[in-house]
């Protein structure tokens, strides 16, 4: 029998860094401001769009979804579509109220961990959003986790 | 607190954040995340919960939030959490943190952070990357 990670080596080395997707997105005060206030938040800067640093959570972007998952023609590796494992967001710059940021996906990682429960195969799906500057602002990798079989 | 008050190893206070149905429907709302599965307990069990449960996303919020009311004015450069079990809406969940690296010339810690579901069960694991004003 194949090994997962002999598979998983030969797909990683096709679709690592392809990009598959572009999408934009209007950045709106209200929605930062529920997003930040039913998280707790009690900073100004997140909750106040009177102040004069207002800008988003550090994680707002993370709602922002590619209209694909994967690539067209992307193999299924794994069983079922997967569980959302965790995100990681890097804040690179303020999003402001009324920006436009436009989101490139691309496939980041694919790797493999065995566990008490089995090979697990993860696929790092990465966002990157720019404002209408072309700054980048905000990084996001999502980790979806499949069951190797 | 400011970046000379902090010490390798501090612990940030416990905090317990509101996971209460209405606060978690608000947040879903602004996300424009609304599944049954987070807002409707009854909805939740048909999926196999428990219970409606805490999305993912939020729980990453609401640690950054932990962050801000620690210290104040400082910018999350960095926050990477891993979703390793459901944290229930309408129950009792746990907050930590605690610093484990300073960087000097820089004036940033790093942190490691966790949210503890009602029965124990670890729900949110992570760290962040945290920069303090001069």
């Amino acid at each position: 029998m194949d090994k997962p990670d002999l598979n998983l080596a030969a797909i990683r080395d096709q679709w690592v860094g392809v990009e598959f997707d572009w999408t934009t997105f209007e950045m709106t005060a209200p929605n930062m401001v529920a997003w930040a206030v039913a998280c707790g938040e009690m900073d100004p800067r997140f909750i106040d769009p009177t102040h004069a640093d207002f800008q988003a959570h550090p994680g707002f972007t993370t709602h922002c979804m590619s209209g694909r998952v994967f690539p067209k023609d992307f193999p299924q590796i794994g069983g079922g579509f997967g569980v959302d494992g965790g995100k990681k967001v890097e804040v690179h710059a303020p999003i402001r109220a009324g920006d436009t940021l436009t989101a490139t996906t691309t496939i980041a990682d694919i790797f493999d961990k065995t566990g008490r429960s089995g090979t697990m195969i993860f696929i790092v799906q990465r966002m990157e959003f720019r404002n209408e500057s072309g700054h980048l602002v905000s990084t996001v990798d999502w980790k979806m986790i499949k069951k190797a079989d | 607190m400011q970046f000379r008050d902090v010490e390798l190893g501090d612990d940030l206070p416990e905090e317990t954040p509101d996971v209460s149905m209405p606060t978690v429907t608000a947040f879903c709302e602004a996300a424009k995340h609304v599944f049954e599965r987070f807002i409707d307990h009854e909805a939740a069990r048909k999926e196999g919960f428990p219970s409606a449960i805490v999305p993912g996303i939020m729980s990453q919020g609401l640690l950054a939030a932990m962050i801000h009311r620690w210290a104040p004015g400082c910018t999350i450069r960095e926050i990477d959490t891993v979703f390793r079990g459901a944290l229930l809406v309408d129950s009792h969940v746990t907050m930590t943190g605690a610093v484990t690296d300073l960087n000097e010339d820089d004036l940033s810690v790093e942190l490691d952070l966790a949210i503890i579901a009602e029965d124990g069960r670890t729900g949110v694991i992570g760290t962040a990357q945290v920069t303090f004003e001069q």
